[in-house]
């Protein structure tokens, strides 16, 4: 391939694979703003709707006794027949009282399940949550943290393959972005500038910061 | 669409008028903030997939930490508040970084203090002047998860604000990022509407994308 025309797909690659990003991007960087000042408790999460309660429920009589993603494959069935659609954070276990407590994550809405397995009832409290939370709930997942547990949803699989397809494409982009403005003479100096400019902030932020 | 060989490889030249100006300095800024930000953006989406990734070996580095536990005097601490006190205890060990009070305070002064790839928990006996100090030390991957995820605040901790002149200087170059990126976002739309060769081409990738974005969201209720 010769040089221009690499430069003529690389030049198209990077303004459709730009757009095409552009939403992810958007999403990723306006959640920013919730993160890094907190905002995201504010107006969310709104009040509970009043909790219902549901008997005779179908329950594996062996969920109290298994463990980490085990059990949360156990409890999908369950979740399934109270209508509770979202992402299981994590289980609780409140053996005295043959209860297990799971928090269940949509971006917009939480609900949190009560199962008695020996009654085998169930009660459901759940809330809806803010734009600003549900999109910083979206940034933060599938994340760092209950890594046997994270996806145990189709919600929090595909998400995980979207922040990743936006990892991957944006630094393409980015790497594009460089090929082309090289290619560009008439730019070179003043964006070599503000190049060492934008690496002297960062090196000097990070070593003040973590040094 | 391929682009056409003569579809402007050279940067427009500014011609008369706000206008052009405008269109002129939409692409400059969009170059200018697209390197300017480069380290940063290559920072936030690597760590990023570190972070979305918990189990890549490579990039362990809790198990990997160095913890070291050491006692030190101090003298008596000024200051009416929890806050001056553990500002003046640290003053006085040399200390700097974010001060993370714990969930429940009861007994001795303790609290955390953090920066990235550093974790100190310190605990005071101010009777006795007596202060225990145990450092943990994070390696290169630690620095940088921490680098993603440190902003002195956590939205259901009211207790805990920013208080470190540093963790404030590292939050406002996360919001001039995503700000940053914002920008280029809008900037990018102007240059490509631009270029009416490229106008289908590029709705259809715009929509797909949107699309895409908002089944993420809007339809996660499906996938759930």
């Amino acid at each position: 391939m010769s040089n221009r025309r690499f430069y003529l797909v690389t030049r198209d690659l990077h303004l459709y694979i730009g757009l095409f990003l552009s939403p992810f991007v958007l999403l990723f960087a306006i959640s920013v703003f919730y993160l890094v000042h907190g905002l995201s408790k504010r107006p969310a999460p709104g009040p509970s709707d009043s909790a219902r309660t549901v008997a005779n429920l179908s329950v594996n009589a062996d969920i109290a006794k298994l463990q980490g993603r085990a059990r949360v494959d156990a409890l999908r069935p369950v979740l399934e027949q109270l209508d509770v659609r979202g992402e299981i954070d994590y289980v609780r276990h409140a053996a005295l009282e043959h209860r297990l407590i799971v928090p269940v994550r949509l971006p917009d809405r939480d609900a949190v399940v009560t199962i008695d397995y020996e009654q085998r009832t169930a009660t459901v409290t759940s809330r809806e949550h803010g734009m600003g939370d549900a999109l910083v709930y979206l940034h933060k997942m599938p994340g760092p943290h209950n890594a046997d547990l994270r996806g145990n949803s189709g919600l929090v699989r595909f998400w995980r393959l979207g922040a990743d397809a936006t990892v991957y494409l944006l630094l393409f982009i980015t790497v594009s972005g460089i090929y082309l403005w090289v290619v560009l003479r008439a730019e070179r100096r003043v964006g070599l500038l503000l190049l060492f400019a934008g690496a002297g902030t960062f090196w000097g932020l990070v070593y003040a910061v973590a040094a | 669409m391929p682009s056409r060989p003569d579809d402007g490889i050279a940067p427009e030249r500014p011609e008369r008028g706000p206008a052009a100006a405008f269109l002129f300095w939409n692409r400059r800024i969009h170059y200018f903030l697209g390197l300017y930000f480069l380290f940063f953006t290559w920072l936030f989406v690597f760590t990023g997939l570190l972070l979305n990734h918990p189990r890549w070996q490579f990039a362990q580095f809790w198990p990997n930490r160095v913890q070291t536990t050491t006692e030190h005097q101090f003298q008596g601490l000024t200051g009416g508040s929890e806050i001056e006190r553990a500002r003046d205890l640290m003053r006085q060990l040399a200390i700097a970084g974010e001060i993370q009070w714990p969930a429940q305070q009861s007994g001795p002064l303790a609290f955390q203090v953090s920066r990235p790839g550093l974790v100190l928990e310190v605990k005071a006996d101010v009777e006795r002047g007596r202060a225990t100090v145990q450092r943990t030390e994070l390696n290169t991957w630690g620095v940088l998860h921490l680098l993603h995820t440190f902003t002195g605040v956590r939205a259901d901790d009211a207790r805990n604000t920013r208080d470190w002149m540093l963790t404030t200087v590292w939050a406002l170059s996360m919001d001039a990022v995503a700000v940053g990126l914002i920008a280029m976002v809008f900037s990018s739309y102007i240059m490509w509407y631009r270029l009416k060769a490229k106008r289908v081409g590029g709705i259809v990738a715009l929509i797909l994308g949107f699309v895409s974005c908002a089944a993420l969201v809007a339809g996660l209720r499906w996938l759930a």
